[in-house]
This record gives C-alpha cells, sequence and structure tokens, in this order.
C-alpha cells in the first residue's frame, strides 16, 4: 500500500517504523522538522519530505495522487483536518484517517464525514489509553482487557495462579467446573513462549493465558485462573494532563481519586473541573507527598505525566511505599521491555496503543478491530466474513475445517446480537465478526488472504 | 451484439498511463459514466464503489487482467468500460502480476444470477491467452470492441 504519514512525532516515526517492517509498504513521511525526518529516513527505508503537511503541493510531491491512504497525525488538529479536506478534494484519497486530540471537534461525528470534513477515522490516542486503562481498573486482575464486537466480546490476558480452580488441570474441565460459562483460550504463553492451547492442555502456574469470552462471564473466568482479588476502590493519578484528567472524569463516580499535578495553574482549574476528586499541587517523585497522602492505602497508582523518568520513578516509589498495585505510561520502547519484570506492575504504551487503532485502516478486508499485544509481537483481529460458500474461504465452514496459519486461533463469532464462543464445528456464517488470536502478527496476510472473498464476489 | 450495449467506443481508452491502482481505480470511474454522463452516476460514488470491492479482495484474474466491479444504486443496466495501460500497475494480483488490461463492469442493484452470470462470461473472455494478445495490439477502441464481440461468441452471449 501506498500511505503517507503527515508528521514525524512520536505516533508518526512509530507507525512509520510498524509499517516500513511489512513487505508491499511504500511509505512517505511529511514534516517541517529536517532533523527529524533525517534520523527517520537514516533508520528506515522510507521517502521523507520536508514541509507544510496541509499544502496541496507538498501532498501533491508526496504521492497524494498514487496514495491509498493519508495518516495524519501532526501536533496540529486543524492541520490534520485541512491536509485531509485537501486529499479528498484534490486527490480522491480512498482512506483518510487523523489525529484529532480537542474534544471539542470528537464530541461532534457530523464533522467528519465526506460531504464535511473529509477524515475517515477519528483517532484521539489519549482517549484510546483513558479507555484502556479505565479497563484495566475495573479488572484488578487482568494484564490487559481489549473490547471487541462493541464491548460484547472480551480479550482477557490474565497471569494464572495456584489457586484459580482451573490451574493445574487440563483447559476442558472448566466446562465441567461452569458448565453455565463459555469461553475459549485463545493463547498461552509460558517462559514467553507461545503454546497451542487445546482441550488437553494443562494451565501451570506463571502461564501468561488470553481467553475470550462474553463481557458478562469474563470476571467468573478469571475466578478460575487466579483467586479474584477485592475490586479496587482508592486510586492515585500522577499528572493531570489530558489522560489523567480524561480518565478521573470518567471513574471519579464509582472511585475516590487523588490527582496530583506539578502545574499549580493546571492544578486549580482541574479541582475546579472535577467534582469528587482530590486535586493536590506536588511531585509525584516526592516521597514525602506519597505518604502524606497514604499511598500505602491506595489500591492503584498511575503515573500518566508525559515524562517517561518521572513516571517510572514515582511508580517504583509507590510501590515501595505499599500501593498494591502500580501502572505506568512509557513511550520509549527500550523502557517497556525494561520495568517489565520489575516493581512495575503494568507498562502502559500510547504507541502501542494507538498504533493497534491505527493498524485496524491498514488491513485488507472488512477489519473492525486490531489490537497489538505483548509489545507487538502478537495480534488480535475482529473480521468481518463477506462472501458466500462459493466467493469465500470461510463462509459455510466449520471452525475445524479452515485452513488457518499456525499460532492462530478463532476466539468467537459476534453475530446479529448475539456471542458465540467458537469451537472446532461452529460453522461461520455470512456477516459474522470473527474474531482472532494470533501469536505471530507476522501471520496477519495469511488472515487477510483467507477472508479475501473471491473473484465473482458482487 | 450484445458488447455493444455492454460498451460504445467512447469507454475504451488505450495505452493510457496510469502510476497506481488508485489511479487507474479514479481515471476508469470517470471513463465509465462518459458519454452521456447520467445525472444519477457519480464518478465519485462509482470510485468509493470500487474501492471498496478491492479492499474485500482483488479483483485481477491474473496475468496482467482485472475486472473491477460493482453494484451502483439507480443503474438501469450493466455498463461496461475498457482501460489498457501503458505500463502495468500493482493490482494486488494472486500471481502478483503488474494488470495492464482492465475490464470495469457496473450493474445495478439485485438481481444476482443475471450479473454473476455477465461477471463469469467476461473473466472467461479474458482469461483466453490469444484474445489478450491480440487486444495488447489493437490499434483502436473499435478494433477492440470487435475483438472482445468476436471473442463472445466463442464462449456464450454477455447478457447485457
Amino acid at each position: 500500500m501506498k500511505i503517507i504519514i503527515l508528521g514525524s512525532g512520536q505516533v508518526g516515526s512509530s507507525v512509520a517504523t510498524h509499517l516500513a517492517a511489512e513487505a508491499n509498504n511504500s511509505i512517505t513521511v511529511v514534516d517541517t522538522n529536517a532533523v527529524a525526518l533525517r534520523d527517520l529516513q537514516e533508520r528506515l527505508d522510507i521517502r521523507t519530505l520536508c514541509g507544510v503537511a496541509s499544502h496541496p503541493d507538498v501532498l501533491k510531491d508526496a504521492g497524494a495522487e498514487d496514495a491509498d491512504m493519508l495518516l495524519a497525525v501532526t501536533n496540529s488538529d486543524e492541520s490534520n483536518m485541512v491536509a485531509c479536506q485537501v486529499a479528498w478534494t484534490l486527490f480522491h484519497t480512498p482512506t483518510k484517517i487523523a489525529r484529532i486530540r480537542a474534544t471539542g471537534y470528537q464530541q461532534h461525528a457530523a464533522l467528519f464525514d465526506n460531504a464535511a470534513i473529509p477524515v475517515d477515522v477519528v483517532i484521539s490516542p489519549e482517549t484510546l489509553v483513558k479507555d484502556y486503562i479505565a479497563r484495566l481498573i475495573e479488572y484488578p486482575e487482568a494484564l490487559q482487557v481489549l473490547d471487541f464486537a462493541e464491548g460484547r466480546v472480551r480479550l482477557v490476558g490474565i497471569r494464572a495462579h495456584h489457586g484459580g480452580p482451573l490451574v493445574g488441570r487440563p483447559i476442558r474441565t472448566l466446562r465441567e467446573h461452569m458448565p453455565t460459562v463459555d469461553m475459549r483460550v485463545a493463547a498461552i504463553f509460558r517462559r514467553d513462549s507461545p503454546i497451542h492451547p487445546e482441550g488437553e492442555t494443562i494451565i501451570e502456574d506463571g502461564d501468561e493465558v488470553f481467553f475470550v469470552a462474553t463481557r458478562e462471564h469474563s470476571r467468573a473466568v478469571m475466578g478460575e485462573l487466579r483467586r479474584l482479588d477485592r475490586p479496587y476502590r482508592r486510586l492515585m493519578i500522577a499528572g493531570g494532563g489530558n489522560i489523567g484528567r480524561a480518565l478521573a472524569r470518567t471513574l471519579e463516580e464509582s472511585y475516590q481519586i487523588k490527582v496530583i499535578e506539578h502545574n499549580p495553574l493546571n492544578a486549580r482549574r482541574l479541582a475546579e473541573e472535577l467534582d469528587h476528586t482530590v486535586v493536590l499541587n506536588g511531585d509525584a517523585t516526592d516521597a514525602e507527598l506519597l505518604a502524606e497522602e497514604n499511598i500505602e492505602d491506595m489500591d492503584v497508582f498511575l503515573a500518566l505525566t508525559n515524562d517517561d523518568e518521572d513516571n517510572i520513578l514515582s511508580s517504583m516509589l509507590a510501590k515501595r511505599l505499599g500501593a498494591r498495585k502500580v501502572m505506568c505510561i512509557v513511550n520509549r520502547a527500550a523502557y517497556v521491555d525494561l520495568i517489565q519484570s520489575g516493581p512495575i506492575d503494568i507498562a502502559l504504551s500510547p504507541h502501542q496503543i494507538t498504533i493497534g487503532a491505527l493498524l485496524t485502516h491498514l488491513r485488507r478486508g472488512d477489519v473492525v478491530a486490531v489490537h497489538s499485544l505483548r509489545h507487538g509481537a502478537a495480534e488480535a483481529i475482529e473480521i468481518v466474513a463477506r462472501g458466500d460458500e462459493k466467493t469465500s474461504k470461510v463462509v459455510g465452514r466449520p471452525i475445524s475445517k479452515l485452513d488457518l496459519p499456525p499460532g492462530t486461533t478463532i476466539g468467537a463469532l459476534a453475530r446479529e446480537g448475539e456471542v458465540v464462543i467458537a469451537h472446532g464445528d461452529t460453522v461461520i456464517r455470512t456477516g459474522d465478526h470473527v474474531i482472532l488470536f494470533l501469536t505471530d502478527k507476522r501471520r496477519v496476510r495469511d488472515i487477510e488472504q483467507l477472508f479475501a472473498v473471491g473473484f465473482a464476489f458482487f | 451484439m450484445i458488447i455493444d450495449a455492454l460498451i460504445p467506443p467512447q469507454r475504451v481508452r488505450l495505452d493510457a498511463e496510469c502510476t497506481s491502482k488508485k489511479r487507474l481505480l479514479e481515471s476508469i470511474s470517470q471513463l465509465i459514466i462518459e458519454p452521456d454522463a447520467p445525472s444519477q452516476l457519480d464518478s465519485t460514488r462509482v470510485f468509493e464503489t470500487l474501492i471498496a470491492r478491492e479492499k474485500l479482495g482483488s479483483t485481477a484474474i491474473g496475468r496482467g487482467i482485472a475486472i473491477p466491479h460493482g453494484r451502483v444504486e439507480g443503474l438501469s443496466r450493466p455498463r461496461g468500460a475498457f482501460v489498457r495501460l501503458k505500463q502495468g500497475v500493482d493490482f494486488d494480483a494472486l500471481d502478483h502480476q503488474p494488470v495492464d488490461l482492465v475490464f470495469a463492469l457496473l450493474v445495478p442493484e439485485g438481481a444476482d444470477s443475471e450479473h454473476l452470470n455477465t461477471l463469469a462470461q467476461l473473466a472467461r473472455l479474458l482469461s483466453q491467452p490469444s484474445l489478450c494478445a491480440s487486444l495488447r495490439e489493437a490499434p483502436t477502441p473499435e478494433a477492440v470492441l470487435a475483438l472482445l464481440a468476436v471473442n463472445v461468441a466463442a464462449v456464450g452471449s454477455v447478457t447485457a
């Protein structure tokens, strides 16, 4: 695919790196910062162009006449929108994705239409990260919780522990134990290596298990894999920026929240804006402040500032001072790996979360959602089966008869308002949303081809 | 000959220059609304239809041939357009061959089996290597249409 990326900031360069690694992509990155472009050019096999992203001549030089997709991720919402407008009006660019941060724009879906502001997909990294954290808070035991089929199906990543009734026993015994709950184990990682899960597979203590279940059953299944923690009640958030503020606003009705914000002006504004949240002006890396605010009583400490080092330090400190669980935002990929096995319970990478949202629209086929997992090595996909028995290689066939690439598991099907947990004899129908887990994301091309409709599809 | 009804000479373009699949679909969308350009057919809508269909799976049939197609609301009968490129473009074909011969087909909504039949016949027609070789050499739009018409007889009539 020919893709133009506008903006070489963190998201722009991460996505360029990701896309340049995939075969058959031709990428052009546009930015006004020549130095940043040169760095990128040295690392990646891409074209770069220095110029103002929304200018028609710049877009033309970047190859807009041939591009399949425009990804507008400059720092300015307005530049991103104008670039999409120019690309559509002058070049008919089929797919236009823009990062829009200001919530004022996002509140009006009618703005984004080919007849108004032609943006096909609006991406808001802050909202994505906020929703992601909110789901983790809802499920204290989970390493990762992802929504599919508009939230009706969930993929949950969880570490199995002694005390969970299913640990030390074959997966199939869950049926006997909980006859009314259906779920599918999509993948197991044992000491970081994937194991293909089957009915006879015995779950061991320490396994990282990914399972698919309905939203209602998720928590019950988690209880089979480890003893359930008591739900969270008290949260402390370091950093009252976009994410911290949005998270506090979303959760303040259901949790007791304290926010630590170092900028006095921001702190005051935040205090006015939030109704039930305690806002403190101070430094989250200050041990005395944390102790004074009873960090030891906190169920979760979340470091959400835009400074990686501050986030890592304050999280480690909070953990040592007795916070039950600590999560922190880390932008640099090298740090994410570094802290994974340390005292920090969950490292959140906004890029990885954003990339998942972007990948959705880079896939061939009727893909509804893509989530990047395990630092980008694995992927979970929701794709719609199209065509009929003649034009599709999946429709009308039982799952056991599909030619799935190795390391791929179908977890569930969302079908007209019902959720069907996938078993070998489940037959796929046209229009089904198929939720798949790939332990190796390099297999994604095989999935695209498996779901591609034949020539005769109208 | 029924192929005349599907595609008049005005909708045949020879030795067009295109640098990408996207631009090829764009130009064939403009060509296919010619010459009468009925008000209900809008090239942008046609383009969006063809792009959406390609996203689900390529309409390339191999050996440099593609038959992009789609249903368009308000169309009273099938419409075709033919483009021969000077140089082939990547069309996501299974055989990875660049595509240089393109027959686009638009059909009205509904009437499934009839359209499927037309499409199947077109595919059969254009999978004859000898015909494609002649199409690559044909000097004029009229010559292209004559070649298609003669060969239609061999594979059964294309219903228009």
